[in-house]
């Protein structure tokens, strides 16, 4: 088929955000032919004490696409080597490495979405569900001069969960940030957001 | 009581079901004996141990579940099981369980809950569930001392706004206040222990209405 | 001592990891009457203030014995065990930067403890041990997770 050889993907590089992380390359080109792809990694642990071992990425030995979900093969918080090559039929590349290892802690957290409601006197919250790596930081307070920051842990998304019995009349506000235990890192905060709860303050 | 082993197929599907490390051995029969009167015997090890043990009361039984809870009840112990399948003077070879670590993998059932309700607030004290014992007589352990990061996810449901929403709490009373009055809001608790993934049972749903505004039938006076 | 070092530890995904491939090691041990770690003279009866030489040591006896003489072919099972080595490698650096500022000082009964576990490890053949302390990865993270989490979740 009128290739001697396989040229090996070029410009590696890895996308990392929220923890899920994907890994592209340049397509290697030839006319009229389907090229397949074979994603292999290396821990830090291998590196160092197997550094004969590559393991094939968990979906993309092989793959058509030139990218790779890899997020399930970044377990650890240490520098990971990424290879591919590319195949066609019996012919295949050499094997092209990412020129820097890779380590998820430097994975972009963006601030959570989140759904502010209430039912009755009471505030409630529903957190964009990130995954089982995420927990979100909420700060809450009343909207009033002075008023004392709350701060509530909340260990899972996509649930609405109690925050606070507001007091009638009062606007109580709600900022969140997520954290993520196995890097030890934090985004950002999100835009703050109010709810005011209607009627007079009741008799005590 | 000597048999010609491997004469019958094995039991199948030999397990495990722990809750609150009351450990019951459960198995399905033999393949292909329906109508066949077939009896088991079990026997259990103890990782690390030396020698197999019969479970004398679950000697030629014809049930297919065994409770070895007193037999494992050291809980930090690994432990396998066993049964095979006999009948006449055939039996079948050992069916037997994969290794089974009883911290890290009993159930842990609900806690008891008990809610109170007035005009707007609702309290619920919750009774940490309860380590299996052999006689009733003796002292419970509850099992937030076994596993003390135990916590309730407490999940409340207003049937009148048909809101839910939950809350993750460590200690056992809590009190929802500021509710609507005159409302029907339902419960569910489920305890779990952060860790390996543990198979969860929900408490029971219970539901309380909360009082009668008192204030609005004075003013209809 | 350094009780709270591992506190910031994801122990999650590695118990997730250790799930996928409990039954599989588990199945291969055939040595049911011995065991590496989980002799109660060892683990259970090891002292708050052993804690952390005990975990620095067994850190290490997984990373450069145990995991370097296990041979494994299939994939799925490579990529768990991977998982866990290189998640180990990271407790090690976290351990480390954490003494650096507290003393983890090894007493006598950490070193005996340690020691009796390596010398169960050589009573086997080498395979067999690796095999065997492998499937007992689930009592030391249960036991790393009651000594070094407290009441983290």
């Amino acid at each position: 088929d009128g290739v001697a050889v396989l040229p090996a993907p070029q410009n590696l590089s890895v996308q990392s955000t929220n923890m899920k992380h994907v890994l592209t390359w340049s397509p290697v080109i030839v006319p009229e032919e389907i090229i397949h792809y074979s994603v292999e990694y290396q821990g830090e642990y291998e590196s160092l004490y197997m550094s004969h071992i590559w393991i094939p990425s968990s979906w993309c030995s092989p793959t058509q696409g030139p990218e790779c979900d890899i997020t399930d093969d970044i377990t650890a918080t240490v520098p990971y080597s990424l290879r591919v090559r590319a195949t066609l039929g019996s012919l295949t590349s050499a094997w092209s490495t990412l020129k820097h290892p890779f380590n998820r802690n430097s994975t972009i957290l963006t601030p959570p979405g989140m759904e502010i409601t209430k039912d009755g006197f009471h505030l409630v919250i529903k957190l964009e569900d990130l995954g089982p790596q995420f927990e979100f930081f909420v700060a809450y307070w009343k909207r009033e001069p002075g008023a004392k920051e709350h701060v509530k842990m909340v260990r899972r998304g996509g649930i609405p969960v109690h925050l606070e019995t507001m007091e009638p009349g009062a606007a109580h506000c709600v900022k969140v940030r997520t954290f993520v235990k196995a890097i030890g890192r934090h985004s950002a905060f999100s835009q703050t957001e109010c709810v005011k709860v209607q009627g007079e303050a009741l008799p005590l | 009581v000597s048999c010609v082993s491997g004469g019958l197929p094995k039991p199948t599907n030999i397990t495990f079901l722990s809750i609150n490390m009351k450990n019951i051995l459960q198995w399905n029969p033999p393949q292909g004996l329906q109508g066949v009167e077939v009896t088991y015997s079990v026997q259990y090890f103890i990782y690390g141990q030396k020698k197999w043990l019969n479970k004398s009361e679950c000697r030629d039984i014809s049930r297919t579940y065994c409770d070895l809870s007193a037999e494992t009840s050291d809980y930090e112990r690994q432990y396998y099981a066993k049964a095979k399948a006999i009948w006449g003077t055939n039996c079948s070879k050992w069916a037997e369980t994969g290794r089974f670590y009883p911290f890290l993998e009993t159930q842990i059932g609900p806690p008891e809950v008990a809610l109170t309700a007035d005009e707007k607030s609702i309290s619920i004290v919750l009774t940490a569930p309860k380590k299996w014992k052999k006689n009733p007589e003796e002292s419970s352990i509850s099992l937030e001392q076994i596993y003390s990061n135990l916590k309730y996810n407490v999940s409340i449901h207003n049937t009148k706004s048909n809101r839910t929403w939950s809350q993750c709490v460590t200690n056992q009373t809590l009190v929802f206040g500021w509710l609507e009055p005159d409302t029907l809001y339902c419960v569910l608790v489920e305890s779990f222990v952060p860790g390996p993934p543990r198979l969860v049972q929900p408490s029971e749903k219970q539901c309380v209405s909360t009082l009668k505004d008192q204030t609005s039938t004075l003013k209809v006076k | 001592g350094l009780r709270r070092c591992l506190i910031s530890m994801d122990m999650r995904r590695i118990e997730e990891s250790f799930q996928g491939i409990k039954n599989a090691i588990q199945a291969k041990d055939t040595f049911q009457n011995v065991t590496i770690l989980s002799t109660s003279e060892t683990l259970h009866s090891i002292k708050p203030l052993d804690v952390c030489c005990v975990t620095k040591n067994l850190l290490a006896f997984y990373v450069d014995r145990v995991f370097k003489d296990h041979q494994e072919l299939s994939p799925q099972i490579l990529r768990k065990i991977s998982s866990i080595a290189n998640s180990f490698l990271y407790m090690q650096k976290t351990l480390q930067r954490c003494q650096e500022q507290r003393l983890c000082h090894c007493r006598q009964e950490a070193t005996n403890a340690t020691r009796i576990i390596h010398d169960n490890y050589d009573q086997l053949e080498v395979r067999s041990a690796a095999i065997k302390s492998l499937g007992e990865l689930d009592v030391l993270l249960a036991w790393i997770d009651k000594n070094h989490q407290g009441t983290s979740a």
